[in-house]
């Protein structure tokens, strides 16, 4: 199946929703610590074998996510540790890259994530403890939301509601916003430890995933949020990226420090239906194709870059 | 098989197709129409391009109790390096002008934004990008460093947003009392209309706090990532205890660490090399085990008739 090797540590991957062969990778040196970052944008090769590189964007610090936009086949944005967020025209040379980098966070700036619905903005969520919503056709942010008390690690919009997001945070919660009102409409006090990733079902717009340093993963009915619907348990170590397939309702996707890449469904008893281990170090990105069904990519710190279809080996040649 | 875009649109998204399956009406607002910035602004919580500084964190509203106590940042002023932030942040809420030559100005309130100094008339400086509150750690990107600095006294560097250490070069002079100056010294601005020489290198003391700043950066990602992986370093930290345990440094290091602390010095240990013909030296650690070599399973002569009192120390 196909794979990659980065010369920086992976640090998230998104397929492109426009095209099914294109993924963003989104890497950095020394594990994200101190150093450069670079961009690569691959093309997977769907007979199989390496991927190849369509181009690649390196940044002054780290790259801590990437997304596609919804409404430009070669827009990326990218989430940078010195807290900018850059903007990369593919159509256009390296050297007319990135087409803008706007800087206002205070620290770093550790997810990404454009609207799906509306699809002419995006939200960035920062280790400054907020979140920020961008419009393509302003220079600066539209509006900040500050309510938690420590990083936000990720902020993720409704798949079907254009005014809603959800953030998780170190602070141990999950809050829904409404980019009309003022405050958070949601606190969902979802983990005893810090929440890392979060997600919304694509198909029940009620349903939240939540995956957190306490190992497990939980999934929250926002109507009902005092207690969760179900609780994932088999990640041996903190829970890094979680996500709902766009194809069917009940399957999760996670990746975690304990290495592994796991694939559960929430509605069934045994919960827990893949495991991967085919990194060798933290696999901290992990994707689902929107536009084939199974087809599954992930990174993390051993350099590498894998995309195989569900229930096949990622390593198989 | 490429799903082709259809306009700017992508193809439609599967669960689009399919439609909800919502067990129920959502707790949401029906959606407005219009974009993004159009509804924002007509919902009234609309603030463009709002920095948010230390200050402001603190005083923001969290709305909830937590579930346990956030933990301190390295980069926040309880912990080692702020004293010096905080000596800043003091200086900044000040809202010194500044004047005289060669100072840009200061005049940021804690706010994260200098505005304008006069550069002791030598041609207006622009955000200068002197950050306050309390964090030395705000860095990066905006407003940072002089903007069409006419009188070129520093090069009219300016940078639009390149974030290289613009507030370093304020805060740090600002902090040392030396006299602020918005740091120019990004690349050359091409939209200087001045067209200033080129940035002059940074004084010793920016590239001091540059490098301060690099360390401060290096520990805070480093505690995050701690954070984010509380059971992987504990076991890393143990596996590492254990391997001293086992190899036996452990305990000898500690007890003279600490003895060390108390002021006393202890004489490391040394091995005696063999005498001539490969036999050992007779002396006090080449006695027992056959032959001068410490095994460390190997049981241990026990010195001083049965007196324990002194096997760690030397």
């Amino acid at each position: 199946m196909p794979m990659f090797k980065t010369p920086f540590n992976g640090y998230s991957v998104k397929f492109s929703p426009f095209y099914e062969h294109k993924l963003a990778v989104a890497t950095s040196q020394n594990f994200g610590i101190l150093g450069n970052g670079r961009i690569h944008v691959l093309d997977v090769n769907p007979a199989g074998g390496p991927m190849a590189e369509i181009s690649s964007f390196e940044t002054a610090d780290g790259v801590y996510d990437v997304t596609w936009s919804e409404e430009n086949e070669n827009l990326l944005v990218a989430a940078i540790a010195d807290g900018s967020v850059k903007l990369y025209d593919l159509a256009l040379p390296p050297a007319g890259n990135p087409i803008r980098s706007l800087s206002e966070h205070t620290r770093e700036v550790h997810s990404v994530d454009w609207n799906p619905v509306r699809r002419d903005s995006f939200i960035t969520s920062s280790w400054d403890d907020t979140i920020k919503l961008w419009t393509v056709d302003r220079p600066t942010s539209v509006r900040t939301f500050k309510e938690h008390a420590y990083c936000v690690y990720q902020s993720v919009w409704n798949p079907r509601h254009a005014d809603i997001f959800c953030s998780a945070s170190g602070d141990c919660t999950v809050r829904v916003w409404d980019v009309r009102e003022p405050v958070s409409t949601m606190i969902l006090p979802a983990h005893e430890f810090e929440v890392l990733s979060c997600d919304w079902n694509k198909y029940d717009d009620c349903l939240i995933v939540t995956a957190s340093v306490d190992k497990s993963i939980k999934v929250w009915d926002v109507r009902n949020f005092r207690v969760p619907i179900t609780v994932l348990n088999g990640h041996s170590y903190a829970v890094r990226k979680v996500k709902f397939s766009p194809h069917r309702q009940s399957l999760i996707a996670s990746c975690s420090y304990d290495m592994t890449v796991c694939l559960w469904d929430y509605q069934v008893e045994d919960a827990l239906v893949g495991r991967y281990d085919h990194h060798t170090e933290f696999a901290v990105g992990v994707d689902m194709s929107v536009l084939v069904e199974g087809l599954l990519a992930s990174t993390g710190w051993d350099e590498m870059v894998y995309v195989w279809p569900h229930g096949t080996d990622p390593r198989a040649p | 098989m490429d799903n082709k875009p259809q306009g700017s649109s992508p193809p439609p998204k599967p669960w689009e197709r399919a439609g909800s399956t919502s067990s129920g009406p959502p707790p949401f607002k029906p959606p407005t129409p219009g974009s993004t910035s159009d509804v924002v602004e007509a919902s009234g919580t609309s603030r463009p391009g709002e920095i948010v500084t230390a200050a402001d964190k603190s005083a923001a509203v969290s709305r909830t109790p937590l579930a346990r106590p956030v933990p301190s940042r390295p980069w926040e002023p309880n912990t080692g390096m702020n004293t010096y932030g905080t000596g800043v942040g003091g200086y900044n809420s000040g809202q010194t002008y500044g004047s005289g030559y060669g100072t840009s100005g200061m005049y940021g309130g804690g706010l994260g934004t200098t505005y304008g100094g006069l550069g002791g008339g030598l041609g207006s400086t622009y955000g200068g990008g002197m950050y306050g509150g309390s964090s030395m750690y705000n860095r990066g990107g905006y407003g940072g460093g002089l903007y069409g600095s006419g009188g070129g006294m520093y090069g009219g560097g300016g940078m639009y947003g390149g974030g290289l250490g613009g507030q370093m070069g304020g805060y740090g002079m600002g902090g040392m009392g030396m006299g602020g100056m918005g740091g120019p010294y990004g690349d050359q601005d091409p939209n200087n209309p001045y067209g200033g020489a080129p940035p002059q290198p940074p004084s010793f003391w920016i590239s001091f706090l540059r490098v301060m700043q690099g360390v401060v950066t290096f520990f805070g990602r480093i505690s995050i990532l701690i954070d984010q992986n509380t059971q992987a370093f504990h076991l890393f930290m143990s596996a590492l205890l254990q391997l001293f345990d086992r190899s036996g440094v452990l305990y000898g290091e500690l007890a003279r660490f600490v003895l060390r602390v108390l002021g006393i010095r202890t004489k490391p240990r040394k091995v005696h090399p063999p005498g001539p013909d490969g036999l050992p030296v007779p002396g006090p650690y080449n006695q027992g085990n056959g032959g001068g070599q410490h095994y460390i399973e190997g049981p241990k002569a026990v010195p001083n008739g049965g007196n324990w009192d002194n096997v760690w120390g030397n």
